[in-house]
């Protein structure tokens, strides 16, 4: 069966990183510094321009305490 | 505090091989005519360049740990390996379009056939190695 998305278009989540980050007072910054990653990162997580590696996402449920489908919402 | 003799090497090697190109070019041009005191001075020049580079990136850093570490969350930072892998993927389809009509290029210039095996020999390694990395990477994942 063919896929509903096209060779170019790559699935993106959807996600509460700023909800979250913003909820806990962190600037972009702080967050970038402790997740080891560069603040443009965060900013593209948050935009939904970038989906992160599981490492990542893992990293990001550690670092909020939560688990990561509370994080990353995935729809079909 | 990270080993410099690398770079060191690289500067002196690079600063001996430039002064060899330069002489060879002021005091014997007779004897060494030819490519081969130009190849010196690019090559030493490009050493010494990077070396030098290298050996300067060291010494700004040094008593600077937390630029070191921002340096190196930049370098490492997924996004940004990932851009870069991405950005290499397209500039080598690109390449084999590239090198597809220079090869065509060359056929109808009635350019000599050895310079034609040669760029054809190229063509055919590049994408040799593409394949070779396919099957490696898929035995690793």
């Amino acid at each position: 069966m063919e896929s509903k998305l096209s060779k170019k278009e790559v699935p993106v989540l959807k996600n509460r990183l700023e909800e979250l980050r913003k909820q806990r007072g962190i600037r972009q910054e702080e967050l970038a510094e402790a997740l080891e990653v560069s603040r443009q990162t965060i900013g593209s997580l948050e935009n939904g321009r970038y989906n992160p590696s599981i490492l990542l996402a893992f990293k990001i449920s550690r670092y909020f305490g939560l688990p990561i489908e509370e994080i990353f919402l995935y729809e079909e | 505090m990270k080993s410099s003799y690398k770079e060191i090497l690289f500067v002196v090697a690079g600063l001996a091989l430039a002064a060899a190109g330069l002489a060879m070019l002021r005091l014997m041009p007779q004897a060494w005519g030819g490519p081969l005191p130009y190849l010196c001075l690019g090559v030493g020049t490009g050493a010494f360049g990077w070396g030098g580079g290298e050996l300067l990136k060291q010494r700004a850093l040094k008593g600077e740990p937390e630029l070191q570490k921002r340096i190196d969350i930049e370098a490492n930072d997924e996004r940004n390996v990932a851009l870069a892998n991405r950005a290499k993927a397209r500039a080598y389809d690109c390449m084999l379009y590239v090198f597809g009509a220079l090869m065509l290029s060359f056929v109808l210039m009635d350019v000599e056939l050895t310079a034609i095996l040669l760029l054809v020999g190229a063509y055919l390694l590049v994408v040799g190695i593409s394949v070779y990395y396919y099957v490696r990477y898929d035995k690793e994942m």
